[in-house]
C-alpha cells in the first residue's frame, strides 16, 4: 500500500512497480561541531529540487511514522515540503556525528510541549554530541538550526509575507504593549509590516527555544525589543541603530531575561530569520553578553552544500 | 439539523484509513453519494464527519458554517480551488503556521461576529473544531 501511495505522490514513470534497489546515497559533507555561543543554520530551497529520484532518496531516510505524516499533508507541494523538512533535519544532524550515525538511524522524541529532540542510542565507545536543533519552514525555504548542548529556536518568514488583517490589529491582539508602541512609531505601512514580521520571527524563535512553542508561551506575556548601543530603545526613526535584541517579561519590565541571546538577519534575500539560543550561565565568556556567532549553509542534501556565512545571502545581522 | 446530521453520518461512515487515502489521491476515489444539500449548495466542499462522532446531537456544526470556515481557511492559506478542504482537514496538514492560525481566528471572528478566547483557539486543530466552536459562541451570544 505504501508504494501505491508513494507512486501517487511523486512524478515517477509508470512502470516502476518493480522497485529497483536504490543506490546508497553519496556521503554527506561532515561538519565540525558548533562552538559555544554558536548556531549553525542549514537551509534548503525546495524550488531548487528538480530531481524526483532525490525525493525517493529522502523518503528512504524517514521513519514509517514520519512517512505517514508526510503523506497526510494536503497536496503534493505540502508533502514535498514536509519530506524536505524531515530529510533536512536527519541529514543535518548526521553531519555532526563523524560518520557514525546515518541520517536514517536517528530517533526522535517530543518534550511535553511537542518540541522534537534527538533520542540517542547507547554507544559503547563513543559519546554522541549533545546536539540541540530546531526547524522552521515557509513554502519557499526550510531551515534547521543546530547548537551544542543549549536549547535553540529558529524561525523564518518570507520578507514579502502579507497579512490579511491590519498589522496594528494583529499586534494589539497578540503582541505586548511595548511592541505595539514600537510599531506605531513607524511612519509607513510597509515598514510596519516588515517590522511586524521581524518581531514575529523573534518571538517565535524565543518560544521555540523555550521549548514551549506558540501555544505554551503566550506572545502577550513577553516583550522583545531592539536596543541601540547606548541601551536606548530603538524607534522607527532610529531602527538602523539597533545593536542588540533583548527580551523581558511584561510583568517585570526593565528586568531583562539575560539567559537568552538572539540573532536577526536576512537570508537569501527572501526571508527574515531569527535565532534564539540559551546562554551558558556557567561560562564566564557567555555571561559577558558576548553575542551569538552564526555559520550558515545553503544545502541540497546529497547534492551540494555551500557555506554562505560571509556572503550576501546572510545580511543585516543584528545580534 | 439533528436529522440531517444523522443522514450524513449513516451515508459517509467509512474507516478512517480510506478517508485518508482519498485525501492523498485528491478525492478522485470518492463515490458519489446522494446527499442533496452537498450537491446543490456546496460543490467544492465534501463533508466528511469524523467517524467517532456517532451521536446525533447539537455538537456538530451546520454545513454552511463548515463551508464558510473552509472558505476563510482557503483564502488565508492561499490554497488553489482544487485543494480539497473539508471539516476533517487539520490546519497543520494544510500548511498553516502560527501566524496563519491567528489570522484565521481573526477572520472567523470578523465573519461570525464572535470573540474567541486564546485558550479555546489553542484547542482547534481541524476545520470542524473551528466550526463547532463558532456555533457554540454564536449560540451563546444570541441566548
Amino acid at each position: 500500500m505504501s508504494w501505491l501511495l508513494r507512486r501517487n505522490m511523486l512524478p515517477l514513470h509508470s512502470n516502476s512497480l518493480a522497485r529497483r534497489p536504490l543506490a546508497s546515497p553519496p556521503p554527506l559533507l561532515p561538519a565540525p561541531l558548533p562552538s559555544p555561543r554558536e548556531t549553525h543554520l542549514w537551509y534548503v530551497v525546495p524550488d531548487q529540487l528538480k530531481d524526483a529520484s532525490l525525493l525517493n532518496q529522502y523518503m528512504d531516510l524517514l521513519s514509517p511514522c514520519e512517512r505517514q505524516s508526510v503523506l497526510r499533508m494536503n497536496g503534493e507541494r505540502l508533502q514535498k515540503g514536509a519530506l524536505l523538512a524531515r530529510a533536512l533535519v536527519r541529514t543535518t544532524l548526521a553531519r555532526y556525528t563523524d560518520c557514525r550515525v546515518s541520517p536514517k538511524s536517528f530517533k526522535f522524541r517530543k518534550n511535553r510541549f511537542g518540541k522534537p529532540e534527538v533520542e540517542w542510542n547507547k554507544y559503547d565507545l563513543w559519546a554522541p554530541p549533545p546536539l540541540q536543533f530546531n526547524i522552521s519552514h515557509t513554502s519557499t525555504m526550510i531551515a534547521c538550526g543546530v547548537a551544542l548542548d543549549l536549547p535553540i529556536g529558529v524561525d523564518i518568514e518570507e520578507k514579502q509575507r502579507k497579512t490579511r488583517n491590519n498589522i496594528l490589529s494583529l499586534a494589539r491582539r497578540y503582541f505586548s504593549p511595548v511592541e505595539v508602541a514600537y510599531l506605531r512609531t513607524l511612519a509607513d505601512l510597509e515598514s510596519q509590516r516588515h517590522e511586524f514580521i521581524r518581531l514575529w520571527t523573534l518571538k517565535e524563535a524565543y518560544v521555540k527555544a523555550l521549548g514551549r512553542g506558540f501555544s505554551g508561551a503566550p506572545f502577550k506575556d513577553f516583550t522583545i525589543r531592539l536596543e541601540a548601543s547606548n541601551s536606548k530603545q530603538v524607534t522607527g526613526e532610529s531602527k538602523s541603530d539597533a545593536s542588540r535584541i533583548v527580551v523581558e517579561a511584561v510583568d517585570h519590565p526593565g528586568i531583562l531575561m539575560n539567559r537568552w541571546h538572539f540573532a536577526l538577519f536576512e537570508l537569501n534575500n527572501s526571508h527574515y530569520a531569527a535565532v534564539c539560543m540559551e546562554r551558558d550561565v556557567k561560562d564566564p565568556a557567555d555571561r559577558e553578553n558576548n553575542s551569538l556567532k552564526l555559520e550558515v549553509w545553503r544545502t541540497l542534501p546529497f547534492v551540494e552544500d555551500e557555506c554562505v556565512t560571509e556572503t550576501a545571502a546572510v545580511k543585516n545581522i543584528i545580534r | 439539523m439533528a436529522s440531517i446530521s444523522g443522514t450524513a453520518i449513516a451515508t459517509f461512515a467509512r474507516p478512517q484509513f480510506a478517508a485518508r487515502a482519498q485525501v492523498v489521491k485528491g478525492f478522485s476515489g470518492l463515490k458519489s453519494v446522494s446527499f442533496s444539500i452537498q450537491r446543490n449548495g456546496f460543490p467544492s466542499v465534501r463533508l466528511q464527519p469524523a467517524p467517532r462522532r456517532f451521536q446525533v446531537s447539537c455538537a456538530q456544526a451546520k454545513p454552511e458554517t463548515v463551508q464558510k470556515v473552509c472558505e476563510i481557511v482557503k483564502k488565508q492559506l492561499a490554497l488553489s480551488d482544487d485543494t480539497p478542504v473539508t471539516g476533517e482537514s487539520k490546519f497543520s496538514a494544510l500548511g498553516a503556521d502560527s501566524l496563519d492560525t491567528v489570522e484565521i481566528v481573526m477572520g472567523l471572528e470578523e465573519a461570525f461576529e464572535i470573540s474567541v478566547e486564546e485558550e479555546s483557539a489553542q484547542s482547534i486543530t481541524t476545520v470542524q473544531d473551528a466550526a463547532d466552536l463558532i456555533e457554540k459562541l454564536v449560540e451563546a451570544k444570541s441566548s
